[in-house]
């Protein structure tokens, strides 16, 4: 247990050192994600925004919520996973007593920790141009947001590992993450209020992980009621089958790169 | 009891064969057909702890697939394989602390930090205290020669700084077995000689079983007095290096570029004929022989261009075969 | 003239002659163009529920937009990408040299060397939106209007193509951000919306400092017979301006670069 900590420790301030590096290139990946914003823009001016009913602080917020929220939910372990194999990494970490998938892991964690001032002055920005939109979310709100972002990080993370196992098997199956955005992209309540749904897609986007990686958090973030029994037992569902899922792919991959030769 | 445990090991490929063109293009999306490649086939060795074995042969020959094999890398598709008391290819912790292994040009420290943070990462992994850690590194740094290096990123390391970096990160947990891949590949020569002395160093200090591959003779001359020979995936020699060299008899090839065509007969007294195509030979000459023998060619015969250098191992393979010295 | 014709032939010959053994790609890209489009109609109808209006735009006006950036976004995977993205890899690599030596425009060379087929079926995706939403709009279809659009889309291609030009052709100093097309794609997805949906700020920033409203709303006017004679000329005269900016840019880095020798 002890060993696991200072492990955890370690990797940490190792990779959060290795994202200092790339901090330009990071500052622009927090950039990149200001869509919301952009559909903040939207939805506050349309018919259709006006008649949600959520008021233009309640829009206001739950954009910048699902802004921040859609920073530490990103996943790109596909693409460094890839890149790893193909120029021959992906062996020595094999044969170091660490599973690999915390190194990925623990780079994620540390990109987002380096994401953090980026995206600070990015929400401040957005909060001197709108002062009204400013506000404090309470503790339990913070607590719920942490424990959701994390949860939801933790469900894509697992959706794109296993994915990205099966690379081992067929190049084409990085299509496949490729194909998902676009589910994402309508479902997750990036660019769109759930309340803007209609209640049968409303209840599919609850059903997929897609919710939570942005609309469920960002609501919390933004203090409006989300029912937390459901969306726990929903996370829990999609944990329960993709946790083990992945470590079945992870080992079969790994035995099926010992086999193609490594 | 044996560190290095090999019976009949084998490793197959199954290998698209794809004919060039649009026809073969065709035939090829239609009905695939495949030619089973044998990589390493039938190996079988044992070596005792604290040994240092080299493995010799050409490009292609299966010496890094068997490496890969001993590692766990690999899974063989015949044999068994049984290394410190383990089966590699499940990779267990306690077998991961005890190996390990370095190939040239291949990395695992951080490109961008320097080498101290992806050491001090090892220690972490393999459950090093960092006070035991530090002396470690500096019991090596000291061995390999390296000082402020340690604290510069790696992408700013010369290829012979970073290569002796790579070994030490490689060994800071004290690994029982080493396999070492082309460890001296790239480096220019006062680089190469200092790799292996650290070697040589290590495994008298530390007693550590060491596998080398390498296709620089060099490499194994100076380091294994045993030698494992391969060649096309199979185990040609196994034994003494000395005894190896003896029958060989150290040569040095000799390239020259004739004015005129000469026949085989005329070349014939001066040394070993490799190879004659038309005005180029190639020639083995013994080293003790070779200043006195480049003399007589260069008295005798229309020389337009000499080089010498050190015979390739797969001639020299080639050459053992042809004696009937192996196989 | 006709030498550079006769290499764009050779370039693009090569290109879809290594692309066309990948039939598997080819059934990945149909089913991406058919999810991106269904989740892009999905977001821009939560606009118009319940007879709502975007911006004073009619939903078949709305999806004209729509089909125009789809039809960018198809140039941009065509050509632009597989280009521009390039530039940076041959500043890393020290190949950017061998490109300079050649006795052709270097521009040129490196915004035309590849062609990538599987842009085409977005942008006939692209045009099938536009034929028919601008069908539905009501929008007329006499050969003035036609050739109108088609100018007008002509200067959103090259406007297009000279943003991507000026942000790619940065990375000859700036190697570290790579990413930062990334971030132009993601900004340019504002262009999915009629520019008078956004507010009055973001309005001008967008047709501004990022001519995004030159890109698709403006052509898609023109399509729809709204185009204006102003606007005709505005439009001419940005994409001029424009491609003249990246010559003089592109010049400018060249020079530097050479200075720099190393």
């Amino acid at each position: 247990m002890r060993r696991g900590l200072r492990i955890a420790r370690v990797l940490l301030s190792t990779q959060y050192a290795l994202m200092l590096e790339y901090r330009a290139e990071i500052a622009l990946w927090s950039l990149s994600g200001v869509v919301p914003l952009l559909m903040l823009g939207l939805w506050s001016q349309s018919e259709a925004g006006q008649a949600l009913g959520l008021g233009a602080t309640g829009l206001s917020r739950y954009f910048l919520a699902a802004f921040v929220v859609r920073q530490f939910t990103v996943v790109w372990v596909i693409h460094a996973f890839e890149e790893d194999a193909l120029q021959g990494r992906l062996s020595p970490l094999l044969l170091q007593p660490l599973q690999p998938l915390w190194r990925y892991v623990a780079a994620h964690l540390a990109e987002q920790l380096t994401r953090l001032p980026f995206l600070a002055a990015i929400v401040a920005v957005v909060m001197l141009v709108h002062p009204q939109a400013a506000w404090w979310p309470s503790p339990g709100a913070l607590l719920l947001t942490a424990l959701f972002t994390w949860l939801g990080f933790a469900v894509n993370f697992l959706l794109q590992t296993s994915i990205t196992m099966l690379c081992f098997w067929s190049e084409r199956a990085s299509a496949l993450d490729r194909l998902l955005f676009f589910p994402y992209l309508a479902l997750s309540g990036l660019l769109a209020p759930l309340e803007a749904f209609p209640p049968g897609v409303r209840s599919l986007a609850l059903a997929t992980p897609f919710a939570y990686q942005v609309a469920i958090p960002a609501r919390l973030l933004a203090g409006e009621p989300v029912a937390i029994g459901p969306a726990l037992a929903v996370l829990g569902a999609w944990l329960a089958l993709l946790l083990p899922l992945c470590l079945i792919l992870w080992r079969a991959g790994v035995r099926r790169y010992g086999a193609m030769g490594a | 009891m044996a560190m290095i445990s090999v019976e009949g090991l084998s490793k197959t490929y199954r290998v698209a064969n794809k004919q060039p063109g649009l026809v073969g293009t065709l035939r090829h999306a239609l009905r695939r057909q495949t030619t089973d490649v044998a990589a390493v086939a039938d190996v079988s060795f044992r070596i005792e702890p604290g040994e240092m074995v080299g493995f010799l042969g050409g490009n292609g020959a299966g010496k890094t697939t068997t490496l890969k094999m001993l590692s766990g890398l690999i899974h063989p598709s015949a044999g068994r394989v049984e290394v410190a008391g383990h089966t590699p290819q499940r990779r267990q912790a306690p077998f991961l602390r005890q190996i390990t292994l370095v190939m040239g040009q291949k990395q695992q420290l951080l490109w961008d930090l320097p080498p101290r943070d992806s050491l001090r990462l090892n220690a972490a992994v393999y459950g090093i205290d960092d006070r035991e850690a530090e002396r470690r590194i500096g019991e090596l740094a000291a061995m390999l020669e390296l000082g402020d290096e340690l604290n510069r990123p790696v992408r700013k390391l010369s290829l012979g700084e970073r290569m002796k970096a790579e070994l030490l990160a490689a060994l800071l947990h004290r690994p029982a077995v080493l396999f070492l891949d082309e460890p001296t590949l790239g480096l220019d020569v006062n680089a190469q000689a200092r790799v292996r002395q650290f070697l040589a160093e290590y495994n008298q200090r530390f007693g550590a079983t060491v596998l080398l591959t390498s296709h620089y003779m060099a490499d194994i001359t100076a380091l294994c007095p045993r030698v494992l020979l391969i060649h096309q995936g199979r185990l040609f020699y196994d034994g003494s290096l000395a005894a190896l060299s003896a029958r060989l008899a150290p040569c040095r090839e000799v390239r020259l570029e004739l004015t005129t065509i000469l026949p085989a007969s005329s070349l014939e007294r001066f040394g070993t004929i490799e190879a004659l195509e038309g005005r180029t030979v190639r020639l083995l000459i013994r080293r003790d022989q070779l200043t006195a023998r480049v003399g007589e060619l260069l008295a005798a015969l229309p020389v337009a261009d000499l080089e010498v250098r050190d015979p390739p191992i797969d001639e020299l393979i080639g050459t053992l075969l042809q004696q009937g010295v192996i196989g | 003239m006709g030498r550079y014709f006769r290499t764009l032939r050779r370039f693009w010959g090569m290109a879809l002659a290594s692309e066309v053994e990948y039939r598997f790609n080819l059934l990945i890209e149909l089913v991406a163009v058919v999810a991106n489009l269904a989740s892009s109609l999905f977001v821009l109808s939560l606009f118009f529920g319940d007879g709502h209006r975007l911006g004073g735009w009619s939903w078949p006006a709305a999806l004209v937009v729509l089909g125009v950036h789809q039809l960018l976004d198809g140039l941009t995977i065509t050509l632009l990408q597989p280009n521009l993205t390039r530039i940076v890899s041959h500043v890393q690599e020290g190949t950017l040299d061998f490109v300079l030596l050649k006795p052709i425009d270097s521009q040129f060379w490196l915004s035309c060397r590849t062609i990538s087929p599987w842009g085409l079926p977005p942008m006939l995706a692209g045009l099938a939106v536009i034929g028919w939403a601008a069908q539905r709009a009501g929008a007329p279809a006499d050969p003035t209007t036609l050739v109108i659009a088609g100018l007008m889309l002509l200067c959103s291609a090259v406007i297009l193509y000279s943003l991507w030009f000026l942000i790619a052709a940065s990375s000859i100093w700036f190697v570290k951000i790579w990413n930062a097309t990334e971030v132009l794609r993601t900004l340019l997805t504002a262009g999915r919306y009629p520019i008078s949906a956004y507010p009055p700020g973001l309005r001008l920033l967008l047709t501004v400092v990022l001519p995004i409203a030159f890109l698709t709303s403006v052509p898609a006017e023109a399509i729809l017979g709204r185009a204006t004679a102003s606007w005709l000329v505005a439009s001419g005269a940005l994409a001029l301006m424009c491609l003249l900016i990246s010559r003089w840019f592109w010049r400018f880095a060249l020079r530097s670069y050479t200075s720099a020798s190393s």
